[in-house]
């Protein structure tokens, strides 16, 4: 309040003078009404995009299609809800920055697990997830992983009430050790023939159930 | 500097309580402006917390892809959708309620903030249901999973088989989404906090950084769910 009362002292804001009654204003752009309906609009008819792209079975175009119309929507609540058009440009540097080191993070942990698994076969090293053979390990670069060959993915509790057989996931495997605790409590209601599921991810080839 | 387009816009009986300017700074707009800066660097550091939690699903989702795509089976998707267009609705009324401060509505300040808070509660209660639909079903985070009710539920709704090890991915779900539900809870309360203001007539257009930064939490939160939303129950 000290300097708004001397007239000689000019206050500077953005670089203009402001006037003295001009010092308790706060100059910010109101948006009319009808720019935050539309952009409501907008998300809306954007989330129903993102709800039927989900049932088009894009494969694995699925996720980047679903992650672009999110970062869509995001940009529009930050744009027009949050005000970063037409507020100071700092605003927006500070969150975008946020946005730069968080792809730093995924960047540099992905490429880490990318390389890890030819290291790890280089150094013989072995680590938790051999324990966990049935869990999507044999879809992932066959060849490169060293829990891939000889390791033979344990049935789930579900593929044995199913009446699978060790033998039809992989030869042979002894290391199920949750598998099998669950299995004890396991209902019979759970017991239908898996082979008949036509969106189960892959599995070995069926054999018939008693083997 | 914008224009004084605002004044014109002011609807009749508009109130314009005035301002408090601290000393050390010069004008009002010098005031409120650092006010948003220190929470834009708040928001980015919620950003960076949400952001390992996101990492962590995008790597079990490239680790174990099959455990991913069978367990956000068995999520409810019509209700992920209710709560998506909720909190879209609810971020519409808290822009609308930041407007109305900024035109001295009293009134429209008031309506919009118990709008937004109302919205809220839909959510949690929604949130609620879907908790407990899972719960009953021995759906329960890490090791309290229960293969064997899970597994049945799996086959009677949607009739596959739950693959590899799905506590890991209910893990990340309760995590995330419970982590984000308490977001709301905190956005709940400090949406109250600012409501009880506004009702004594303290926000006015030369005064309103406490609605605008709340405001700027609660599309924090939207923005993280917009993002929870495809990420879980959507995608394949």
């Amino acid at each position: 309040m000290s300097n708004a009362d001397d007239k000689d002292d000019l206050i500077f804001l953005n670089g203009q003078a402001l006037q003295p009654e001009d010092v308790h204003e706060v100059y910010e752009h109101v948006s009319p009404q009808i720019l935050y309906v539309k952009i409501l609009g907008a998300l809306f008819v954007l989330t129903g995009l993102t709800y039927a792209v989900s049932y088009l079975n894009l494969g694995p175009a699925s996720l980047p299609v679903a992650m672009l119309v999110a970062l869509a929507k995001a940009s529009l609540v930050a744009t027009f809800f949050m005000h970063l058009k037409g507020d100071e440009k700092y605003h927006t540097f500070v969150f975008v920055s946020s946005l730069l080191f968080v792809g730093i993070f995924f960047t540099f942990t992905m490429f880490d697990l990318n390389s890890r698994d030819r290291l790890s076969q280089e150094q013989g090293t072995f680590f938790q997830r051999q324990n966990d053979p049935s869990a999507g390990m044999p879809d992932r670069q066959p060849g490169l992983s060293p829990f891939v060959e000889g390791t033979a993915p344990a049935l789930t509790p579900w593929q044995v009430e199913a009446g699978a057989t060790p033998g039809d996931a992989a030869p042979a495997s002894t290391e199920a050790p949750a598998a099998d605790a669950a299995a004890e409590g396991a209902k019979p209601a759970a017991a239908k023939p898996a082979a008949a599921k036509p969106g189960a991810a892959p599995k070995g080839p069926a054999k018939p159930a008693g083997h | 500097m914008s224009t004084h387009d605002a004044k014109a816009m002011r609807p009749p009986g508009a109130i314009d309580p005035p301002m408090p300017l601290a000393h050390h700074f010069d004008t009002a707009g010098q005031q409120a402006g650092s006010a948003k800066f220190g929470m834009w660097v708040f928001l980015a550091t919620e950003v960076l917390m949400f952001s390992g939690l996101f990492l962590a699903y995008f790597i079990v989702r490239m680790l174990y892809p099959e455990m991913v795509l069978s367990s956000h089976e068995l999520l409810d998707k019509t209700m992920g959708g209710i709560n998506t267009v909720v909190l879209l609705t609810s971020s519409y009324t808290m822009a609308m309620g930041v407007r109305a401060a900024q035109l001295g509505d009293k009134k429209g300040l008031v309506r919009n903030l118990v709008l937004t808070i109302a919205f809220a509660c839909v959510f949690l209660v929604v949130k609620y249901f879907e908790y407990t639909g899972k719960f009953s079903h021995g759906i329960f985070p890490g090791k309290y999973f229960n293969y064997a009710e899970a597994g049945a539920y799996a086959m009677e709704h949607g009739g596959h088989v739950l693959q590899g090890k799905p506590h890991i991915f209910f893990g990340l779900y309760f995590v995330m989404t419970g982590l984000h539900g308490v977001h709301v809870v905190v956005g709940i309360g400090v949406l109250v906090w600012v409501l009880m203001r506004a009702k004594k007539g303290q926000f006015g257009p030369r005064y309103y950084a406490p609605v605008e930064n709340v405001g700027l939490y609660w599309h924090i939160v939207d923005l993280v769910w917009i993002f929870l939303f495809p990420l879980l129950y959507l995608v394949r």
